[in-house]
């Protein structure tokens, strides 16, 4: 193990952005994923050269970096398993530029998803991508992450909404990528190559992203199955249909029990519920569409169809969708939900089998786990709820997720739709890009010749992720 | 591992709800200390990751750890925007009560008295957490766990023998610069809102704005934390900068923990006659009560309030 120059780091960003005492380290060592690993430092820059500067030192010493923004990703991305240097970038979060007649944004790494939205509602636009944790994700992590949310359906992830960048690469090296304006031709798009790499590329420290109005009219129904094939063919109806949904959630039976245990909203206890909303400026054409939407789920037998322009309605039954995955810690008592194989997307017309191998796999392996998620996209979300206190749970847990992505796999489906690989997927992630492995191992032996940007994440992570580092739990028997 | 659970008899129970605590950080958005620190080691999740630390025996309990543990400002921000429902201030004071039997007292945020006391024991009557107590021989003590640190002791003392050692920029010096470093800051300047941190402000949290935005900025909000720790001179020292109103935000009648909103009425009514007695239109300082959570009327407040202020124009 390399040790660190502390003295030289603290010459780089300055005493007080420095942190070395093992509490704040221990507190930095979590993230919202399963796993528990202390970085050596904690460093916080405030502007790019100091960026550069950090990056530097870090390779001439070949010391890890690990990049952190708001710290939510759920797979391990900012664990620092190898230990090294956190490099918490939530001081760079100065928006720099709205820029209305050219309709993008130029912010640091550190902007919070929320408040950026906040700042850009005055000019009646706003940031599309926005995942369920925009109160504390960053522009950042939602880069490394390519991150998407309930809206990505119609307005795309993370990826299509930045047109630029620019990022110190491992050496410190600073680098500009991409365009001002909405489309670019040719080249290997290496801004695009840089979303979903979660940290292992380059350290963002500007971004350029578009916006979009905000819709004057937004309409939002809901529709109960009684069985989840039936929702997943109005799923998979819909997106064949033509319609243009704003947003198309699917919750399973597990979801909304836990949602109205925690949030009291009433929802009726059925096997499964569609939300589907759109939007747009007429709204004659957004009710058009909704009517379509809600003519579909009768047809593949859904029942209590609801539908509403009001603000509030919309609003009470969305932050049901929007509090569901901490809301389902509150499931059972005896029982934590933990992120795990929490994300795959599936071609839509597979939507209903998967949701029940999903219930099947939990079921054989004694664990609970729901399925839910942004079936727009093709997204299915699941969460693994399990007495964490077991090591059976977790080897059932391990069998389950095994099983799961093996058909996820054969049904060409991805191990990740948002929240990305880290250490938990790492596995699956492997299997299914077992072509492209290489190319990825060439690109990041390019960049980072020393391998010092968040080593040990996605193809590098530990072939068992039970192991990867120490769990966050406490197991006892 | 059974020694460290022995060690902290109160905290064992709530390892369950530690494994429940999914570790996504809404809780640190809003926290006051987070907010100021800007380090996540400052925010309830790094509370919860360090009980659990503390529990397992990963984490050594240090006097740095300990003190730690004794900041809080309970004004339960995290707790509301948890829905995993842990009970995050409840767990800490479950700490708070082994630390103390493990010789351990902060301070922390909570308060202290120095010795310059009078021993009028008028903060013993005013707290409103039955915190502050007058034992022979050793002066005012104050209960660590009972302390909820809402300054009302601070605030009493006629001669400011009581401090709390840790801010978090909530200190009345700190707050008066900050009103006097905006007032000073552009042309457009004009009114500060003194918020507490329940009345869920619809600031920007955590990021910052661009310059331009910021140019024609005509209002500061600066979290003082509780109502009952504003004072005479936080509420005259904007006026003394070109301030053209005051605006005071506090809890809903009944709502406030502290009592803290009886106490900001009181002083902004003297404040009112104050300006009175100074030919100055008393509406330049006005309270308004939000309940908390409701941003949408804090700044339909805000709004009503500029207009106004904008209507009566600069103070001549
Ligand atoms: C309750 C909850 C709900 C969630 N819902 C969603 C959802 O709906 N959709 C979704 O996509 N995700 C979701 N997530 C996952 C996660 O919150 C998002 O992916 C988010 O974008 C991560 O942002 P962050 O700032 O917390 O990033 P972090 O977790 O801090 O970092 C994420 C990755 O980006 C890298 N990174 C951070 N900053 C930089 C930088 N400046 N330069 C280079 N790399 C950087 C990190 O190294 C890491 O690999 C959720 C998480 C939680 C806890
Ligand atoms: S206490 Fe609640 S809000 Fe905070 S990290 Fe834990 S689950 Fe999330
Ligand atoms: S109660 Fe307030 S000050 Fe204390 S941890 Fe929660 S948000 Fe922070
Ligand atoms: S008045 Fe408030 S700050 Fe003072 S001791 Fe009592 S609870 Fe603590």
């Amino acid at each position: 193990m390399n040790t660190v120059d502390i003295p030289r780091l603290r010459e780089i960003v300055g005493e007080k952005n420095i942190k070395t005492d093992p509490l704040d380290l221990y507190a930095y060592g979590a993230d919202a994923s399963v796993y528990h690993a202390s970085p050596w430092v904690i460093v916080r820059p405030d502007n790019t050269g100091q960026v550069q500067k950090l990056m530097a030192y870090a390779n001439d010493a070949k010391i890890p970096v690990v990049p952190r923004g708001g710290g939510s990703g759920m797979c391990g991305q900012t664990v620092a398993i190898q230990g090294g240097i956190l490099l918490d970038m939530k001081n760079m979060n100065r928006i720099l530029e709205i820029n209305m007649p050219d309709v993008y944004c130029r912010v640091e790494p550190g902007v919070v998803d929320d408040d950026l939205n906040a700042a850009l509602k005055p000019y009646g636009v706003f940031y599309p991508p926005t995942p369920a944790s925009s109160r504390i994700a960053t522009i950042g992590g939602e880069i490394g992450n390519n991150a998407s949310g309930v809206r990505s359906v119609k307005y795309g992830a993370t990826r299509d909404a930045v047109m630029g960048m620019k990022v110190v690469l491992a050496n410190g090296d600073l680098v500009t990528l991409g365009a001002h304006t909405r489309v670019e031709a040719s080249g290997y798009q290496l801004h695009k190559l840089i979303v979903g790499s979660e940290g292992t590329l380059g350290v963002v420290v500007e971004a350029i992203i578009g916006f979009v109005p905000i819709p004057e009219f937004r309409c939002l129904g809901v529709a109960n199955f009684d069985t989840l094939r039936d929702a997943g063919n109005a799923i998979a109806d819909i997106m064949a249909s033509g319609t243009i949904p704003s947003m198309l959630e699917l919750v399973d039976d597990v979801a909304i029990k836990a949602v109205n245990k925690t949030m009291n909203l009433g929802l009726k206890e059925v096997a499964a519920s569609l939300l589907f909303e759109a939007d747009g400026k007429v709204m004659e054409a957004v009710e058009y569409e909704v009517q379509k939407m809600k003519e579909i789920c009768e047809k593949n037998n859904g029942a209590d169809l609801w539908y509403s322009f009001d603000a509030k309605e919309r609003e009470q039954i969305f932050m049901g969708r929007k509090k569901l995955f901490p809301a389902l810690s509150q499931f059972d008592t005896s029982m934590a939900s933990t992120s795990l194989a929490d994300d795959m997307a599936v071609p839509y017309s597979k939507m209903a089998d998967m949701a029940a191998k999903i219930h099947e796999a939990a079921e054989k392996n004694g664990i609970v786990m729901t399925a839910y998620g942004h079936c727009g996209s093709g997204c299915m979300h699941t969460k693994i709820m399990m007495d964490t206190s077991k090591k059976e749970q977790w080897a059932g847990a391990k069998r389950a997720i095994a099983e799961i992505y093996e058909y996820v796999n054969s049904i060409h489906g991805t191990t990740s739709a948002e929240h990305g690989i880290g250490i938990s997927k790492a596995d699956a992630f492997r299997t299914e890009k077992m072509d492209s492995l290489k190319m990825m191992a060439a690109v990041k032996a390019a960049l980072d010749p020393n391998n010092i940007l968040n080593p040990g994440k996605l193809q590098q992570a530990p072939e068992d992720w039970v192991t990867a580092t120490d769990l966050r739990y406490a197991v006892n028997s | 591992m059974q020694t460290e659970k022995t060690k902290f008899e109160n905290l064992e129970k709530w390892e369950g709800m530690l494994a429940k605590c999914i570790r996504c950080g809404y809780c640190y958005e809003h926290c006051p200390m987070f907010k100021y620190t800007r380090w996540e080691s400052d925010a309830p999740r790094a509370k919860n990751i360090l009980a659990h630390g503390l529990l397992t025996g990963e984490v050594e309990l240090t006097p740095a750890v300990a003190e730690k543990s004794f900041n809080c400002f309970f004004c339960k921000r995290c707790e509301a925007a948890c829905s995993s429902g842990v009970k995050i201030t409840d767990i800490m004071l479950d700490l708070r009560r082994d630390l103390v039997k493990l010789g351990y007292n902060g301070p922390g945020t909570t308060s202290i008295t120095d010795r310059s006391c009078a021993r009028c024991l008028q903060c013993v009557r005013a707290c409103p957490h039955d915190a502050r107590e007058f034992i022979d021989g050793e002066g005012i003590v104050v209960d660590p766990v009972k302390c909820k640190s809402c300054g009302i002791c601070v605030e009493i003392c006629p001669i400011e023998a009581i401090t709390i050692p840790l801010s978090f920029g909530t200190d009345k010096v700190e707050l008066e610069q900050r009103a006097v470093e905006f007032l000073h800051s552009r042309e457009s300047a004009k009114v500060i809102m003194y918020a507490c941190n329940w009345s869920y402000h619809p600031d920007i949290q955590n990021s910052r704005l661009p310059e331009s935005e910021l140019e024609e900025k005509e209002y500061e909000i600066l979290v003082n934390l509780c109502g009952g720790r504003i004072d005479q001179n936080l509420l005259l020292t904007p006026f003394l900068n070109q301030a053209w109103g005051v605006l005071v935000g506090v809890c809903p009648d009944g709502e406030c923990n502290h009592d803290g909103n009886e106490a900001a009425k009181k002083r902004v009514k003297r404040m009112k006659e104050t300006l009175e007695n100074l030919d100055i239109n008393p509406d330049r300082i006005h309270l308004v009560q939000i309940p908390a959570g409701d941003k949408q009327l804090c700044q339909a407040e805000i709004d009503t309030f500029m207009e106004k202020i904008n209507q009566m124009g600069p103070i001549r």
